[in-house]
Parts: C-alpha cells; structure tokens; sequence
C-alpha cells in the first residue's frame, strides 16, 4: 500500500527526469505521460483497495491517505495525465514554431513534473504543516510554468500569482498555528498535534476560540490558492499567461488541492463546533465567488480569462455546497469537483489549440471553429456546454444535486440565487464561445506537424468529453462508494 | 506541563523573549515609515536577527537542539542570506534607490499600523490566552507584525517593497511558532525554511525579469515616438 502511495509521488518525475537528460519536447512530455499513466493507475488500485479498509497510515502520521485523499488523488491525477498528454503537443507546438527555446522547454517539464508530484504528495500527508509546505511550494513550481515565457505580461502575472498566493497560504500558516495552539491541552505529542486524524479522534477537546480563529485563517488562506473572492485576484493573470497544458493544471489540479485543505480544516472545526459558524463562512465566501466570477464572464475578451472566472464561480459553486452540507450537499461538493476538473481540463486544452493556431486569445478574433477545426470547436463547443451544466454531462448532475441540497435547507432564497445566477452564467459563457465556434472564417495555418502530436491534441480532448459524458449518465458502483466514503471522513 | 507553560513572562527568559518581540514590532514599525530600498532590507535583516536571538532564547530554555538549529538557519537564511542576495542581485544591479510607488503618505501608513496593533491586541489578548505567560504578550505582538507586513504590501506597489513585506509577514508568523507552539514539528519548520528560500530565489528572477523587460518595453516606445 505504501508502495502504491509512493509511486503515485513519483510517476509524475518522469518528465523532470527525461527533461534532466536534455530530451526535447516530444520525448520528454511523452515520459510525462507515462508517469502521469503509472499515477493514475496508482491512485486508481490504491483507492480501490483502500476504500473499504482504515486509512493508510505511516511515518508518524505524515503519510495518511484515506477515502478523501484517494478522491482527490484520483482527481489530480486524472487531470495530470490529460494536461501531460496535451503538453506534448502544445510545447512541441512551441517549439517547433521557435516561440520557446530548448531550455525553456526542459524548464517546462521540470516544474510541470514537480508541480504535479508536490499537489500529489500534498493529498498523502496527514500532517498539517507538512500540507502547507507542500502547498507552498507546489506554488512556486506552478509560478515557474505561469512565467516561463519571460515576456512582461507573463512575468507580471507571475509575480501577481507568487506574491498573492504566498501570502495566502502564510495566512493559512498562521491558522495551523492556531489550530496547533487549540490542541495544546491534549494528551499529545506536539506532532500528532498537527496531525489531522489526531485532531479529529480528539476534536471535542480542541479549545473553540483558537479553533474558530483557526477555520476562518485556513478559509482565507487556502481559499487564495482556490481562487475564492475576494482573494482570486491572482487567478485570472495566471490562468491567461500560462501555457494552456500548465493553465488546465491550475484550474483543475492546484484549485481543488486546496478546497482538499479546507475540506480538512471544515472536518474538524464541524467536529467541534458544530455546522452553523463554518457553514455560514463558506456560504459567504462561495456566494461571493459565484458573483464575481459571474459578473467577470460577461465581458467579450480573452477566452481564457473567461475559462479562469468559470473557475471561480465553480469553487464558489463547490464551497456554496459544502456550505449547504447534508448528505446531498458533501456528494454533490465532491462529484462536482471531479466533474469540473476534467470539463476544465478540456476547454483549457482546447484553447490551447485555438491559441496555437489563430495566435490569439482574443475571443472576438476567433470565428468559425467548428467548421474551420471541427475537432478542436466541438471539443470548446461540447466542453462550454458541459462546463455550464447542461444535460447529459456530469455538471449537471452535480449541480442538480447541490441545489437540492440547498432546497434541504431551511430557507429557498439561497438555493434559488444559486439557480439565477447559473443561469446568467449560462448566457454570459455562452455568448462569447458560440460566437467562436459559430459562422465561416478561412481555416488557419495547422498549429501541429506530424500525426503524433495532432493525436496528442485531440486525444486528451476526446477522453475527457467521455468521461464527462459517462458521469452525466451514469456513476460507476466504484466511483460512488469513494465518494460515499469520503463523505464519511468530512462528517 | 506544556512547554508554553514552562516560560512564565516573568522568567529571565520569559522578558528577552518580550523584549524581542517588541523589538521586532518596531523594525516592522521603521520598514514601514522608510523611503528608501536600502532600509528595508536592512530593517528586515535586522529583524530576521532579532529572530533568531528569540528563538536561541526559547532552545535555550526548551534544551531543544531543533530550535537551536532553527536559531542558526534563521541568522544564515534570512539575517545575512536573503538581505545580501537582495542588495546583490536586486538594489545594486537595477539600481534601486528610493521608493516613489508608495500610495499613502507615510505618516498615514504609520497611523494605520498603529491601529492595526491595537486591533491586533483587541482580538487575540482577552479569550485566547492564559495570562501569565509570555506567549500571551508574544501573540498579540506577532499578529501585529503580520499586519504591518500584510499593509506594506498593500500600500506600496514596488514588487521589491511587497517581498520585503511579504517577509515581514513571515517572520511574524515565524515568531508565533517558536514562542506560542515552541514544539512545532522540526520537519515541517526545515520545510518552511525551504519554501521561504526557494520562494525568495524565485520571487528574485520575476522581479530582475520584470524591472529589465519594462526597462525594454519603455525605451522601446521612446524610439517608436521620437521623429
């Protein structure tokens, strides 16, 4: 088992070491495929056989993988694997076409491996701090990818993204701290008190005030790294100047690792404190997100700056259920998260494409896809579709659900703000794809050479459009019972 | 007995740690009320020793060889390491002199800090501590100086201002940990150690890149508009 837990860690250091050996962009985004393939495969058989027993413990609570951790690592490493396999084609792409340079490309799939393998690592850990460490660091690799290309633009974002989310996630420091501190009367070693299933197993002992004080750091702190408003500020910058592949990464990978942190801090806080005050904070921070991503949406520009405020309407979307909470609300929270993981995936893979070939990311420049490049406007079209929680994909299930959740409550003025404003998201997105997708334009120059990276480009797409198709119609016996228990670990 | 318990504030020890906090509190203060790129960074390296003396002071009370290990990295890391790096690759090579990206007039950020240590001391001195020992005026003193950090970042806009205020913060955070949780686990302070230098390192090339593409992109628009 902890062998299982360790490769999933180091699959993703394939491409680092590939890039190490001075591989160029093909050979070494194809050994960053392979080692995403060994962690998903990894994360897969950990989490089925993980899922029925007690969790994974071992070197004194810094590894500890339960039914949560595994969800999440199925999650992060899904995407990994999608957004490797899209950084084949997308850097060879690049270089090819002398945009980035060799050294830039091996700096690529350097921070890309270590990046993923620090999110992963930062999903195994029970211990508090270790998880800020983690999470801190995987920021600084992820800032290296939003950088890479050294213009002014993305260094700015770069700089805005560190600076933000350095902050942030120091703040969340200081909520460990606190959380620490409310721990100080237990009969505990000074590690197992900044071990989660410690905290938990004695969370009727913590001390509310510090733990209060606590929960609300932790919110604020990782709710940077999860783009909740108004903390999100750095999230459309970076998701705009990085590379796609590295794009689909933070929104569908980074985003999550952190709502996963506060998912933990919500366990025990709930555990003591009871419902009412963390609900009411989530609440309030996902409506807010919810209504600035909205509001953000409207406006006709870059497209991937629409994709990154859909992002923060979804994290407002995930912590507005988990604010909800009950069983409807924890199960649609967690289906959400992988559903809008993998949908992200495939928009920001498809801008890519879109970006390669029209050198633009201006939406109102971009006419005509679907007939221009059927594969690449069907995935945006298919994908804008189920970003947005149309039927038969898997968002709409999963927003079904939370807002049924939320009619479980006691007032139906929440849940039915949730429904107006999906809806105004619904036309806001949908104005500026269907108009990229829609009417004739003269196909541009091929942004691939070589049948080897169109495949690269159209594959990931393809995969993750059945997946969300699959989980809009049905939800695999295997999947359900992770979920089932994972909400098991939250309440 | 917990180890907080241990370090009463009357204690020898107990009043060089309240005085290094304080001591801290007013470099946070001077970096505040400063022009100049030169004195933040010597404030901050000064703060950064004071530091490491707090927390040579709880190892030495505690008999802790993690905190005096910690001592000794936070003098080489951040009292001598990041304050060199910064005047070597940043305020000699761009040359940096003084500050105009400032929003507020000092004086007005000075006032604001002096609230926010009030605030500071309104919210975590009643319900959470027990009185009677030091981290009880410890805390207080470390959440101001997270705030002070946190409001230098927001009132000047020069990238190289907001890393020192970003450090500030860490340090306040830093203080906390060693007098209020003097145990936090040694693996995971190394690995806050990490972080903070690759942050820094990192956080250096953005900022060299930064000043040198704008410097570009500035004389570039004076040859496009000169005839």
């Amino acid at each position: 088992m902890t062998a299982l837990a360790i490769l999933i860690v180091i699959g993703p250091l394939a491409g680092p070491a590939a890039a190490a050996l001075r591989a160029r962009a093909r050979a070494a985004g194809g050994a960053s495929a392979a080692g995403a393939v060994v962690s998903l495969v990894a994360a897969i058989a950990l989490l089925a056989a993980q899922v029925h027993r007690a969790p994974l413990t071992g070197w004194a609570g810094f590894l500890y993988v339960d039914a949560l951790s595994g969800f999440f690592l199925l999650t992060v490493a899904g995407v990994t694997l999608l957004a490797a396999v899209g950084s084949v084609a997308y850097l060879s792409a690049e270089e090819d076409a002398g945009t980035l340079s060799a050294f830039q490309v091996r700096l690529y799939f350097i921070f890309f491996g270590l990046f993923a393998s620090l999110m992963l690592a930062s999903l195994e850990t029970g211990n508090l701090g270790l998880l800020f460490v983690l999470v801190e660091a995987s920021t600084l690799a992820s800032a290296a990818l939003v950088g890479l290309e050294g213009k002014a633009r993305s260094l700015e974002a770069a700089w805005k993204y560190v600076i933000i989310s350095s902050l942030g996630v120091t703040i969340a420091l200081a909520g460990t701290l606190f959380l620490f501190y409310a721990a100080s009367a237990l009969p505990l070693t000074s590690n197992e008190r900044l071990t989660w299933p410690y905290l938990i197993m004695h969370a009727a002992a913590l001390a509310p005030q510090p733990l209060r004080l606590a929960f609300l750091l932790a919110v604020v702190g990782y709710g940077t790294k999860v783009g909740l408003a108004p903390m999100h500020t750095w999230l459309p910058d970076a998701h705009a100047e990085a590379p796609s592949p590295a794009s689909a990464m933070l929104s569908a990978a980074l985003l999550n690792t952190g709502m996963y942190a506060i998912i933990r801090f919500l366990a025990i806080t709930q555990a003591r404190l009871g419902t009412t005050f963390p609900h009411a904070v989530l609440l309030t921070f996902g409506f807010a997100s919810i209504v600035i991503g909205v509001l953000f949406m409207v406006r006709r520009g870059n497209f991937k700056r629409l994709f990154a405020y859909s992002s923060v309407e979804h994290m407002g979307i995930i912590a507005v259920a988990l604010g909800f909470g009950g069983v409807l609300g924890l199960y649609g929270a967690l289906l959400q998260t992988l559903n809008h993981a993998i949908a992200k995936a495939v928009l920001f893979l498809g801008s890519g494409d879109v970006a390669l070939r029209y050198k633009t990311r201006e939406a109102p420049e971009v006419r005509g896809l679907l007939a221009a490049v059927p594969v690449t406007g069907g995935a945006l079209l298919l994908g804008s579709l189920a970003v947005l929680g149309s039927p038969p994909f898997g968002l709409f299930l999963s927003e079904l659900t939370i807002v049924r959740a939320g009619f479980a409550g006691a007032s139906p003025v929440l849940p039915l703000l949730l429904l107006a404003l999906l809806a105004v998201a619904f036309i806001a997105f949908a104005r500026t794809t269907a108009g990229m997708v829609t009417g004739q334009a003269p196909a541009p120059p091929p942004a691939y050479t070589g049948r080897a990276a169109r495949w690269a480009a159209a594959i990931p797409l393809a995969a993750g459009l059945v997946a969300l198709l699959v989980l809009g119609l049905w939800i695999p016996a295997g999947l359900n019972t992770a979920i089932l228990h994972s909400m098991a670990v939250i309440r | 007995m917990s180890a907080v318990e241990k370090l009463a504030a009357t204690s020898p020890e107990g009043v060089l740690l309240d005085l290094s906090a304080v001591l801290i509190l007013l470099l946070a203060f001077a970096c505040l009320g400063s022009k100049l790129f030169n004195r933040y960074v010597a404030y901050y390296g000064a703060q950064s020793v004071v530091l490491s003396f707090a927390a040579a002071v709880a190892a030495w009370t505690f008999h802790s060889v993690e905190l005096w290990i910690l001592a000794v990295l936070t003098l080489a890391v951040k009292g001598i390491g990041i304050p060199l790096a910064t005047r070597r690759l940043l305020l000699r090579r761009l040359p940096l002199a003084r500050d105009t990206a400032i929003s507020t007039g000092l004086s007005t950020s000075l006032i604001a800090g002096g609230a926010l240590t009030a605030f500071a001391y309104l919210v975590t001195r009643p319900q959470l501590l027990p009185h009677g020992v030091v981290a009880a005026a410890v805390v207080p003193l470390s959440t101001a100086v997270i705030l002070l950090g946190a409001l230098a970042m927001v009132v000047r806009r020069h990238t190289v201002a907001q890393l020192i205020g970003w450090l500030i913060v860490e340090n306040g955070v830093f203080l906390g940990a060693i007098t209020l949780v003097a145990t936090f686990p040694f693996i995971v302070e190394a690995g806050i150690f990490l972080d903070i230098a690759a942050g820094v390192l990192i956080m250096l090339v953005f900022v060299s890149g930064i000043t040198r593409e704008l410097a570009e992109a500035s004389a570039a628009e004076l040859r496009e508009l000169r005839g």
